[in-house]
């Protein structure tokens, strides 16, 4: 499956870019997110629950920065297991300044889900699957355009 | 008097539904053994993926889990594969990669069900993902991934296999009037048994004896199997007893070995407890044999009138990662070579590659005689497109075409004779009984107000009963089967058998036979399968080959006693054995029948009085070998409805008439015809697996794998003609697999039909309602 989109947000560039390789803060933004461990900085396991309607399993996935250019462009492999299911994710970013004070982030995203998930929920899969990245995008710019977080 | 004692030809009652309908029967999973632990299994989430790291750390955390096995652990007992019953092998567990969806990857051994599915969940594998091949026309490009890095062939190319006169049928197809041409898609299927496959494995480690209690098809079969797999650790064959207990639907599905099977056995081995393996219903669906799955290309050569002349076909099956079909060892393709069907072909060319992909394995005979159901589909399918070009009625282009009653024993171009049939007789009455001449004036009538009605024909010729020894064996071994019969002194008997009913009956037809041969009634006769420590060797039930190959090893077991009863009625009634004849299911002297011994007296004297010099008892062993296979046949005439609507296609009407020769149990036969009808309705619009491109099956479930419910099925109107088997003791055939067989062209066709005047020449099965409005708004006559 291949999603992508753009989000405007009203935030500089250097502060998009260090929220979205900031494995904590964007980890915060993805669905369903029970724990986070930063193994280095461009390597992290992400524990997340995920599913398709009522068949809903914990993912455990491996999560790597394999492209790193600041500020500009990031790509992120995300490799994960579930019991009977298994996903797969590379996702690229690309920031460019949209005005002064603001982002345009372009994403692309290509999911492969495997396993059980992908064979009960197929019909289902790319609504699903849509829902969650809007979501996770929206997340970020929410967060990014949040009056200034005092923990972030 | 054959009333009286339930011989052949009589609708006895099912004896061993006393126990079904009360639920008392007994099945593997009703097996509970002191002491016993539970196995469950980890199946891989990917299609193809090298296995980076399996983890059991966390698993064997968890209080209850007795142990993990993964493939790592197999190899130093040599079973981390284990051979196919078609020349390949097969992984028990991978050691490094995995080919298919749903495959098994570790087994989870338990103290309960529960805390065994708990620890599959946390056993934690780390998979590469490799390249998928879902499509065999690709798989067998040149570019295509590889499938099996094991084997020296670097391709996925399994085998060819082919039959018949290439040159002669090309020459004939070169000078033809008429020739027609169809790709036909034959889906890959599961047989969704109502029991899912299991086993209770008890190894006895003080004296090595191994009980296993499965769902198998084929226990003597198996028995021999686990011995030649397993012999080097210690599995003698005298030390394994398989118990098949009462079986939920076999279907073929019960034949093959799966890996679970092994699995289970091993983990027993490993505790020296009793270990039970059942699957659940989506394992099942996902990972066992599968059916079917035959991409044709079919071809018939005709004259401008109409006759059928030659048949060229070409196939590419998909058998998965593994070759692990149950096909005869001479006949890879089974009994496809049975294309040419009903009509006499002068010239026939078959030819079949077999290809690796990253789906399960399989292609079993889902109740038909070995790829059966394909070969009838795909000539009955051709014959209505030959009708169809020739704008002539498919009944009567069939009626023109048909190998004529007085043709038999008829050899056909491919080499099979067929022993007897009458195929006009069969579809006239079919015709006849439907009111064909009506319904065609209706559909005409229905065709100019715009309302779609179909009527489709399926003349079909079943082979069954392998089978000659000479021709079959399975692994080398033989495809006879045997009877075992006593008589006990009280004129009561027990008959055992290499063969295993899983619903089909055999407690009571094979009841039957014994009662009609030796006059006994039906109820004193016990029939006993399933267990290798107590029946004798046989190949199993599977192919409708009970009746054919284990019926006529019956019949002859009572013959043999009942000769050695006619020297002892000879005895007690002071007369030549030459003047003793068997009549009215009784020894008379010839001319007096007063002067008689009923069975159960002679029985008595066998162990009371019996003549000097004669040995003791009254029982017999037979081990049959058959002939010839027995070729049933049948004509079916199926009427459908489609809705313009939502494209649902009714079937309105179905009238099926079969002929399988002596009819033993007529209740039984038209029991196994609704059955099998409901089981040609499934795929004809129903059922299918198929994959996305990752490799996820898309039918795991009940959910999405359709089966027909009480509410699809149409109300069957059966019928039958009998032209027995020269050649078998009793002149039957087989019947378990013809409707299977024969219904899904008949519904195929008269969907077409209700069609033909769009334009439509063919449509792949399953027809979904999609298929069909896609159709209907194509051509602008969607509402």
């Amino acid at each position: 499956m291949h999603f992508e989109g753009t989000a405007d947000i009203g935030a500089p560039r250097e502060r998009v870019w260090a929220f979205v390789t900031d494995p904590e803060k964007v980890s915060r933004c993805g669905p369903d997110v029970q724990r986070v461990e930063v193994i280095d900085p461009t390597h992290f396991k992400v524990v997340a629950r995920a599913g398709v309607g009522p068949i809903r399993t914990t993912f455990a996935l491996d999560v790597v920065f394999t492209e790193l250019r600041a500020p500009e462009h990031a790509a992120v492999r995300a490799r994960g297991q579930a019991p009977g299911s298994a996903v797969e994710m590379t996702n690229t970013l690309d920031l460019t300044d949209a005005a002064p004070g603001r982002t345009t982030l372009r994403w692309a995203s290509d999911v492969v889900i495997s396993g059980m998930i992908a064979s009960v929920g197929a019909r289902l899969m790319q609504g699903a699957a849509d829902k969650v990245t809007q979501q996770v995008f929206a997340c970020i710019k929410e967060q990014l355009e949040a009056p200034a977080e005092p923990s972030a | 008097m054959a009333v009286h004692i339930g011989g052949i030809g009589q609708s006895v009652p099912r004896k061993e539904d006393a126990r079904f309908i009360r639920g008392r029967g007994n099945y593997v999973d009703d097996v509970k053994l002191p002491g016993m632990v539970y196995l469950d299994i980890v199946r891989s989430p990917y299609a193809h993926a090298r296995i980076l790291k399996i983890d059991k750390s966390k698993a064997l955390a968890i209080p209850g889990v007795l142990a993990v096995i993964t493939g790592n652990d197999l190899v130093p007992l040599k079973l981390a594969w284990m051979p196919t019953l078609m020349g390949d092998k097969q992984m028990v567990l991978p050691t490094d990669t995995v080919m298919y969806q749903a495959q098994e990857v570790a087994a989870v051994v338990a103290t309960t069900r529960y805390i065994a599915a708990d620890g599959v969940a946390a056993v934690e594998v780390e998979y590469e993902p490799l390249p998928v091949v879902v499509d065999p026309i690709k798989a067998l490009l040149p570019d295509a991934p590889v499938i099996r890095e094991d084997r020296e062939q670097k391709n996925n190319l399994i085998w060819h296999w082919e039959t018949g006169d290439r040159a002669g049928t090309d020459k004939a197809f070169s000078s033809a009037d008429v020739v027609v041409k169809q790709d036909i898609y034959i889906p890959r299927i599961v047989v969704a048994s109502i029991e899912t496959c299991g086993m209770v494995a008890q190894f006895d480690k003080v004296d090595g004896q191994l009980t296993v209690w499965m769902t198998t098809q084929a226990p003597h079969a198996i028995r021999t199997v686990i011995a030649l797999v397993a012999g080097h650790l210690g599995l003698s064959e005298q030390k394994i007893r398989v118990i098949s207990p009462d079986i939920g639907g076999g279907f073929g599905g019960k034949v093959p070995v799966y890996p679970g099977y092994v699995l289970a056995i091993g983990a027993s081995v490993l505790t020296g407890l009793p270990v039970k393996w059942i699957e659940d219903r989506s394992e099942n669906i996902q990972a066992d044999s599968f059916a079917r799955d035959y991409h044709i290309t079919a071809e018939v050569a005709a004259k401008k009138d109409g006759t059928m002349q030659a048949l060229r076909v070409k196939t590419i099956a998909d058998h998965g990662a593994f070759d692990a079909a149950a096909n005869p060892s001479k006949f890879p393709a089974g009994l496809f070579g049975v294309i040419t069907g009903s009509y006499p072909f002068q010239k026939a060319f078959v030819e079949v590659d077999v290809v690796y992909t990253n789906k399960p394995p399989g292609g079993i005979a889902y109740r038909c005689s070995f790829r059966v159901t394909e070969a009838a589909f795909a000539i009955e399918r051709l014959v209505d497109i030959l009708a169809l070009e020739l704008k002539r009625d498919p009944a009567e282009l069939r009626l023109q075409n048909f190998i004529p009653p007085q043709a038999f024993p008829y050899m056909t171009t491919l080499g099979w004779e067929y022993d007897s049939g009458n195929y006009a007789g069969a579809l006239k009455l079919a015709m006849d009984k439907i009111g064909y001449a009506a319904l065609r004036k209706e559909q005409a009538e229905k065709r100019s107000r715009g309302e779609l009605m179909g009527i489709g024909i399926s003349s079909f010729t079943e082979i069954v009963g392998a089978g000659p020894s000479k021709h079959f064996d399975i692994l080398g071994i033989k495809m006879f089967d045997s009877a075992e019969i006593r008589v006990h002194p009280t004129g009561k008997a027990i008959v055992r058998l290499g063969v295993k009913s899983q619903g089909q009956g055999h407690e009571t037809t094979f009841a039957q036979i014994v009662a009609e041969e030796l006059g006994l009634p039906v109820g004193d006769i016990k029939v006993e399968e399933g267990d290798t420590d107590t029946a004798p060797y046989g190949l199993g039930t599977y192919a409708s080959r009970s009746t054919p190959v284990a019926g006529a090893a019956t019949a002859m077991a009572a013959r043999k006693i009942r000769e050695k009863g006619r020297l002892i009625a000879a005895h007690l009634l002071e007369a030549s054995p030459d003047d003793i004849e068997w009549k009215d299911y009784k020894y008379q002297v010839k001319g007096v029948p007063a002067k008689s011994k009923t069975m159960a007296e002679v029985a008595f004297a066998a162990y009371t009085n019996h003549p000097q010099g004669m040995e003791a008892g009254l029982e017999a062993v037979d081990y049959y070998d058959p002939p010839n296979l027995t070729y049933p046949f049948g004509s079916y005439i199926c009427v459908v409805d489609i809705d313009k609507g939502t494209g649902v296609v009714k079937v309105r009407r179905f009238f099926a008439v079969d002929d399988c020769g002596t009819i033993i149990n007529p209740m039984i036969v038209e029991g196994q015809i609704h059955g099998g009808l409901t089981m040609g309705l499934a795929p004809a619009l129903y059922e299918e697996i198929n994959y996305d491109e990752n490799g996820n099956i898309q039918g795991g479930t009940f959910m999405d794998y359709l089966l027909p419910t009480a509410m699809e099925t149409p109300n069957w109107e059966t019928g039958k003609t009998t032209t027995p088997s020269p050649h078998h003791p009793i002149g039957a055939k087989g019947v378990g697999e013809s409707a299977t067989v024969g219904a899904p062209a008949a519904i195929a066709n008269a969907v077409v039909d209700a069609l033909a005047h769009l334009g439509v020449r063919h449509i792949d099965i399953p027809i979904t309602p999609w298929k069909v409005q896609k159709i209907l708004k194509e051509n602008g006559v969607a509402e």
